[in-house]
């Protein structure tokens, strides 16, 4: 495939048969939800708060799931842009709750750094990814100093490298993922197993669920429910990277086994970070851009840790991510 | 060791929409952007258009908290105001405005908010508990107002009377009022007309003053009020 073609050829959209199969199934699911929602008010009969969130829910998704699909069919270029726009939504967010964005300047380094991180990804060029993490971190450090006002230093750094690992760091490696041929299929796949681990989480642990997880920390999450969400997410990513993944070196059970849990793990893992950040601050959404929600943070939060590690998984079992497409396209070199 | 001390932002949690509304607003990155952008062409603009002249440049306040007055007799006026503050004060200093003129159409009240950094007072509802989060969020030490103490825009050009609203706002506290004075936006823009023409103006900052021995209540910001009108008045004199 070319580059252009890579970047901007939508009509590729559904070469393979992973992304039309998640397309119909999100598709046909928002299609059917309002029926569910109506099924479960007649026969569960939920209170009138539960009721009215679970219709919030769902008119959220219908934003939110062909704002984070329509990119990635469309192209690589899309997903990269769309992925940025992410990024700096969630720092936003987070820059807001924490005070950070007082500090101007470190704010806008941070912003600076996930612009830098997008860019190295959209240009191919993953050398400067890797080199731009360490050296960004240690613009951040740098730029603390220079307002000559030594209290506080360590907090508004840390702060700032916090936002910049999880928020650009962590998440601009979707962007990285838009540099394979085959990106399509696995950043969606990806996203579904994530999601739907909330989800499993949230319907078994409301069924089963008797012993708390971290009852400090999140205290709606049981272990029956992680264990759950642990056991279909695990079961959904094998079936789901057989077919991705076929023909590589990720194709075999154990592997496939090792990548779903790791996807589950994880996700409830980035989950329990945003919980623990809320936590410390005293608040209970992000924001309030997504009724029924909170904030853009809250949805995608299980995202932040998972993308580097299937990222990386990925790219060490197979020949690479991103592997005989053309490097530094903007560049060049 | 000492705690870490975290404080999210004034207006946090609330959606953009209540966000432009709300007086507890503070500038984002985006907005301190659009903030020091706007009035780096305001700047221009007055110079160019205006030729205007600033009495009295060292008077202005170099720190926040504080209250900048002086007489309304034209949209002009908030313009002149804020032109000359230091820029890296832009995203802290706050216009107050009529909610009923500048928030009640949504596109007008972005601009307001984005580009002025406008904050809404309303006329008729619920003024004195606006007033007085108003003067909590002054108390806090991180913000400075532009206001003008007679309400509205004088329809004949000459001074009326100032509201004790201002007195709200500082009495009882060391927060320093900065009387001032406009002359010539009446000539340039005076209400009703669609555009501004092409007149001098010309802003005299006077000394500031604090009200921190006056009682917080009706006296008092009757007292506050009317002394700061009497200082308007000897700028305008001079």
């Amino acid at each position: 495939m070319n580059t252009m073609e890579r970047l901007f050829g939508w009509r590729h959209a559904f070469d393979h048969p992973v992304s039309l199969g998640i397309t119909v199934c999100v598709g046909a699911l928002l299609l059917l939800a309002p029926l569910l929602i109506a099924l479960v008010n007649r026969l569960a009969r939920p209170e009138p708060r539960l009721r009215r969130e679970l219709w919030q829910r769902y008119t959220s998704w219908l934003v939110i799931a062909p704002a984070v699909m329509l990119p990635i069919l469309a192209g690589a270029a899309w997903t990269i842009l769309a992925v940025t726009a992410l990024s700096l939504a969630c720092y936003a967010e987070y820059a807001r709750a924490t005070g950070l964005f007082r500090e101007k300047l470190l704010s806008a380094l941070v912003v600076g750094g996930i612009l830098a991180l997008n860019f190295a990804a959209l240009d191919h060029w993953y050398a400067l990814f890797a080199a731009l993490v360490p050296l960004w971190a240690g613009l951040l450090v740098v730029a603390g100093i220079l307002g000559d006002r030594p209290q506080g230093y360590i907090q508004w750094v840390a702060l700032a490298l916090l936002g910049f690992m999880l928020f650009g760091a962590a998440l601009a490696h979707l962007s990285l993922f838009a540099n394979d041929a085959n990106y399509r299929p696995m950043l969606l796949m990806l996203l579904l197993c994530v999601q739907l681990n909330d989800v499993f989480a949230f319907c078994v642990g409301k069924t089963l669920g008797r012993r708390k997880l971290a009852p400090n920390t999140s205290p709606g999450k049981t272990l029956e429910g992680s264990l759950g969400a642990l056991l279909l997410t695990t079961l959904l990513a094998v079936a789901l990277g057989r077919l991705v993944f076929a023909g590589t070196a990720l194709e075999s059970w154990p592997l496939l086994v090792l990548m779903g849990a790791m996807i589950s793990v994880l996700g409830q893992l980035g989950d329990l970070t945003l919980s623990s950040i809320k936590r410390d601050l005293g608040i209970k959404d992000m924001g309030a851009l997504l009724p029924g929600h909170g904030g853009v943070l809250d949805r995608f939060n299980s995202v932040l840790l998972a993308a580097p590690a299937l990222f990386h998984l990925a790219h060490y079992l197979l020949p690479a991510v991103g592997h005989g497409q053309a490097a530094r396209i903007i560049t060049g070199g | 060791m000492r705690a870490w001390h975290y404080t999210p932002a004034a207006d946090f949690g609330l959606a953009p929409g209540e966000r432009v509304k709300c007086v507890r607003r503070e500038a984002g990155l985006v907005a301190s952007l659009l903030l020091r952008l706007f009035w780096a062409l305001v700047r221009l603009y007055l110079r160019v258009w205006h030729r205007i002249r600033v009495q009295g440049l060292e008077n202005l306040p170099r720190e926040t908290p504080f209250v900048l007055v002086a007489n309304h007799t034209s949209h002009l006026d908030a313009l002149v105001l804020g032109a000359f503050l230091p820029s890296r004060l832009r995203d802290r200093v706050y216009p107050i405005s009529a909610g009923d003129t500048f928030f009640a159409k949504r596109s007008v009240g972005w601009f307001a908010a984005l580009c002025l950094n406008a904050l809404p007072l309303w006329r008729r509802k619920t003024c004195a508990r606006a007033l007085s989060e108003l003067r909590e969020r002054l108390a806090g030490g991180r913000c400075g107002y532009i206001l003008f103490p007679e309400g509205t825009r004088a329809r004949d050009g000459e001074l009326a009377g100032f509201k004790p609203g201002l007195g709200m706002l500082v009495a009882g506290t060391a927060t320093p009022v900065i009387p001032c004075h406009i002359e010539g936006a009446f000539a340039a823009w005076p209400p009703g007309k669609r555009l501004p023409r092409p007149r001098r103006l010309t802003l005299r900052v006077g000394k500031a003053v604090a009200f921190g021995d006056v009682k917080d209540e009706r006296t008092g910001w009757e007292a506050v009020a009317l002394a700061v009108r009497l200082q308007v008045q000897e700028l305008a004199a001079t």
